[in-house]
């Protein structure tokens, strides 16, 4: 039995937000409550407003951004506006996404008593307080360490422990898993969840894909686009009741309330047994450390390969290799039967393409449409050629009222878009993709494998993936795992996932198929 | 002072003096290029005067950008912080140099009362750091024992790098910046919007 | 040993040398200094030899060149003395020989200061004991760390666009136009991100409950101690008795004036 809330702690009576307008406001006459000890999970489309909300809660929206606001925001039936600054952040406390954007020191113990400083808390207590509060979430001894150093995944935990020791009544959760690899993820959601009977929290959870937190969710708050609340309630109902509207409003569907299991597109015919890239005996040091020890890997003309493995263990590195980005001094990498390193790099450029996780990073122009031409302004393609070839590309990939944007000032769904279109002016034998979908929402990914799929149906490109996400290496034809300095399978996914030896040594997870197979199997012994 | 700032433009010029503490190592380098071809002439420290202008760029940058008083001060002085914080072989003394300079482009904006913004200010807030950065190194470089057409010749050098190089320059990152969408939250950004608005109508 | 000395006094007390110096312009003086500071770096400091003279040893050519050019041109009150030789058409003294040399020496002298202060010192305590001692509000102190903690950032992002650029062939553009646009192309990408950064961090600092309340305990309680004041006297002691010699035996030259 779930616990029943008594006591209110926040209140949020017909509360209105915008950043500049108040005539379209982004958060839009809400009326909700939270509870003590209970767990909400907030969903919504993208840009509606999540976010917001949460800085809204903690009293640091709308000053912070010199925004507007309506209504008000009680809690524990104060208003927050009467509340002195500093005040309410003890009491409401938030993880972001982003592991490095929310640190201010370097040291680990160092960030922790920043927050204890703050709280104004004695000097003497510190050490006690600062060592109790990683032991709680299980980072035991890492007080020295320097903050960048840590995993994605440790730099989340140590960004918890900063916020509880706030002692605050409701934790805020804003993505705090979207940046993490597939276990990292399972562990901290495992970590709070555990924590919160422990300490007594509140949690709101904020989440695009939410599957993993349902187990320990009380109610769903769902945002529509218009930044008004459509629905609130427990989550069988949310996903079952009004599952036609949160659908139009473009709100995120948990896997297991999906009336079928969406794939990523279906398999392309089998690849041409003809050999694209080969590597040979490949070793790789980078300064005096091994990175890669005596590689051996072919690719064939046409497939889409995936390549999976635990951070630092070397996928990036292999697919920087293989693009003939970073010189190599042991072993081989042929292209199209040639050395890597006797290829014309203009040539080479022109047949691998190479999608950083970052879109950002790929552009060097200010508008959409120079983007798109600059590749072929270079190889001197006339005017006429350029002007189709950029309207096509426009058109495939929805850009067409975007041709004079800025590519910075685009949305995540459409830098995603561009940063793969600017690498299809003339049609590459071979893209690379590292990390593609890391931290982006389950519809930019779901677009994004569209066009993966499109590309190599349609024109025969290979498509090599790093990626963390195993539902996308589910899809593929072929699944690469690195785990210390080697390959350790190398194979189709189906039958990866009957590998427990490797998914465990690399931290990898099951896909969710196979998860919710096996979990319906579960309920089954249960019932029998 | 201080108190009227937001957190984030604090970070905001802090981030500035660690950018371009990258950027000045390779400015640097095209410095100590200069310096090689002239140096068997004596001079080589014409090198590091050509590209003198870029040490005023945040400065510039912040105040164009944030547009309150004492900006255009304390960011180069926070950015002298930082590259000390980053190991600068100029060592502490550099947080003086910087708030001199800095002094020399605040002076510059304090003068139209911190509200005129366009081109020919930025440019005359680069030439004010400028000459207090020469004066300066008049005395901490021993400049002072140079002949005076030498003299004269650097200062008209640092002037022009520091309109071109601090004035112009910055001003364009800043609108190239502005394009982005990531000023949304600061003037520069809010008065974009503004214009667009007016334009829309 | 010095990387235990309070960061902003040690700070002050580089300076103070690195201000005083700028007045002399004989020979004796600098080096007798630059000779001190070796001293001190070599004994007192824990600094690798290997690791310091790899910093240091650029620094011996912009010295030269500094010291070239004030001979060459120093003007009149500084070139004293006699004719020691001609080049192309320019007299040499030996006031102007002695005046670059003096000029050289004191850079190297400013270097060896800065890094005796930089390879002993830690950022975090350095900006601590600013606000702590020299009450730098903490609304700057803690911007300034929380900017500066993003270097390693900078930098891995400053490879990434390295090879991204590489990609799309845009390290290929020839000239000056091309250098230019390469400059915007690194630029503005990571002030960018660096811009978006600085303001979710500073939510993120505020949502801790950080204020800029100059009333906040201390978890690194910095002071300023006897061994502080003993480094102090010691680098402003050496620098007055250097002084003091170089004047006894007829050496010290402040601003082209023989003493």
């Amino acid at each position: 039995m779930k616990k029943e809330p008594f006591n209110r702690i926040l209140d949020v009576n017909n509360f209105s937000f915008s950043y500049e307008n108040p005539e379209a406001p982004l958060l839009n006459n809400l009326l909700f409550s939270l509870y003590e000890n209970e767990t909400v999970l907030l969903i919504g489309a993208s840009g509606s407003g999540k976010s917001s909300l949460a800085l809204c809660l903690n009293g640091l929206y709308p000053e912070a951004v010199e925004g507007v606001s309506s209504g008000n925001i009680y809690y524990r039936g104060k208003n927050i506006r009467e509340f002195q600054k500093g005040e309410l952040n003890q009491r409401i406390g938030i993880v972001f996404q982003d592991p490095e954007s929310q640190f201010c020191m370097i040291k680990v113990e160092d960030e922790l008593a920043f927050t204890l400083e703050n709280r104004k808390i004695p000097s003497l207590e510190m050490p006690q307080r600062i060592s109790q509060v990683l032991h709680d979430v299980g980072m035991e001894g890492v007080e020295k360490k320097k903050i960048h150093e840590l995993s994605g995944g440790q730099k989340q935990k140590v960004a918890l422990a900063s916020v509880l020791l706030l002692e605050p009544e409701l934790l805020i959760l804003d993505e705090p898993t979207a940046n993490l690899d597939p276990l990292s993820r399972v562990e901290f959601i495992d970590l709070l969840n555990s924590l919160r009977q422990k300490r007594d929290l509140a949690l709101l959870i904020i989440e695009h894909e939410p599957d993993d937190w349902l187990d320990m969710t009380d109610r769903v708050l769902a945002l529509g686009s218009s930044g008004k609340l459509i629905a609130q309630g427990p989550a069988n109902t949310i996903f079952t009741k009004h599952a036609a509207r949160l659908k139009k409003e473009g709100v995120f569907f948990p896997k297991c309330y999906m009336p079928e299991n969406k794939n990523f597109g279906v398999r392309a015919p089998l690849p041409s047994s003809e050999e694209i890239i080969s590597v040979k005996d490949l070793t790789f040091k980078r300064k005096r450390h091994t990175v890669l020890q005596n590689v051996n890997l072919n690719i064939h003309c046409g497939e889409f390969v995936s390549i999976a493995g635990e951070n630092g263990a070397g996928k990036s590195t292999l697919l920087q290799l293989m693009a003939g980005l970073l010189p190599y001094k042991k072993g081989k990498i042929l292209f199209f039967d040639r050395e890597l390193q006797q290829w014309n790099q203009k040539e080479l450029r022109k047949q691998i393409g190479y999608v950083f996780q970052n879109p950002e990073h790929q552009f060097i122009t200010d508008t959409v449409i120079d983007e798109l031409t600059y590749g072929m302004k270079l190889n001197g393609y006339t005017e006429e050629k350029q002007e189709d070839a950029a309207t096509r590309l426009m058109k495939q990939f929805h850009l067409m009222h975007h041709r004079f944007s800025n590519p910075f000032s685009l949305s995540g769904g459409q830098k995603r878009r561009l940063s793969v279109a600017a690498m299809l002016d003339q049609t590459p034998d071979i893209l690379f993709f590292d990390e593609p979908t890391f931290g982006q929402d389950a519809s930019t990914t779901g677009e994004l494998m569209h066009i993966v799929r499109q590309l190599q149906a349609e024109y025969d490109v290979t498509i090599v993936f790093v990626t963390h996400d195993m539902d996308i290496v589910d899809s593929t034809d072929r699944a690469i795992v690195l785990h210390d300095r080697n390959i350790i399978f190398n194979g189709n996914p189906e039958d990866l996932w009957e590998r427990e030896d490797v998914i465990n040594q690399a931290r990898l997870r099951l896909p969710y198929r196979i998860r919710g197979i096996q979990q319906e199997g579960v309920i089954h012994d249960l019932i029998h | 002072m201080t108190n009227q700032w937001k957190l984030k433009e604090i970070v905001l010029m802090a981030v500035l003096g660690v950018v371009f503490g990258i950027i000045y190592l390779g400015f640097f380098l095209i410095g100590q290029g200069f310096r090689n071809v002239l140096a068997p002439f004596g001079l080589g420290q014409f090198g590091y005067e050509i590209i003198f202008g870029i040490w005023f760029i945040v400065s510039i940058i912040a105040a164009y950008i944030i547009r309150k008083p004492g900006v255009a001060f304390t960011s180069e002085l926070i950015a002298g912080v930082v590259q000390v914080l980053l190991g600068t072989t100029a060592g502490p003394q550099l947080i003086l140099s910087a708030a001199i300079q800095g002094a020399g482009a605040e002076l510059a904006f304090a003068l139209t009362r911190w509200k005129d913004y366009r081109l020919r200010i930025l440019v005359f807030a680069g030439m004010g750091a400028a000459i207090f950065s020469f004066v300066w190194n008049l005395y901490s470089a021993g400049n002072i024992a140079l002949a005076p057409w030498l003299l004269t010749s650097m200062l008209v050098v640092r002037l022009i790098s520091g309109a071109l190089l601090a004035g112009v320059l910055g001003k364009w990152m800043s609108d190239q910046l502005a394009k982005t969408g990531v000023l949304r939250g600061y003037a520069l950004g809010k008065e974009r919007r503004k214009q667009r608005e007016k334009g829309a109508i | 040993m010095i990387s235990s000395i309070n960061p902003a006094m040690k700070a002050v007390t580089i300076m103070v040398p690195g201000l005083l110096l700028s007045f002399t312009f004989d020979v004796f003086t600098p080096l007798v200094y630059f000779i001190f500071i070796l001293i001190i770096t070599f004994t007192l400091a824990d600094i690798r030899p290997m690791t310091w003279l790899k910093i240091f040893s650029p620094f011996v050519l912009v010295a030269l060149t500094s010291a070239w050019m004030a001979t060459l041109y120093a003007n009149q009150t500084f070139s004293y003395g006699n004719v020691l030789f001609t080049i192309w058409g320019v007299d040499i003294t030996e006031g102007s020989l002695m005046t670059g040399i003096s000029l050289g020496l004191r850079s190297l002298c400013f270097v060896a200061l800065s890094l005796l202060f930089a390879l002993t010192t830690d950022s975090t305590k350095f900006m601590l004991s600013l606000m702590q001692q020299f009450k730098l509000p903490p609304k700057i102190t803690f911007g300034i760390l929380a900017g500066y903690r993003f270097l390693p950032v900078f930098r891995s992002e400053y490879q990434i666009l390295k090879q991204a650029h590489r990609i799309r062939g845009a390290d290929r553009e020839p000239g000056i136009k091309g250098r230019i646009k390469q400059f915007r192309r690194y630029a503005i990408p990571l002030l960018a991100n660096g811009l978006r950064k600085s303001e979710r961090v500073a939510i993120a600092m505020e949502s801790k409950g950080f204020t800029g309340d100059k009333e906040r305990t201390h978890y690194h309680q910095m002071s300023i101690q006897t061994k502080d004041w003993l480094f102090f006297i010691l680098f402003a002691g050496m620098l007055a008795i250097t002084i003091a010699v170089s004047y006894s035996l007829g050496y010290l030259n402040i601003f082209g004036r023989q003493f």
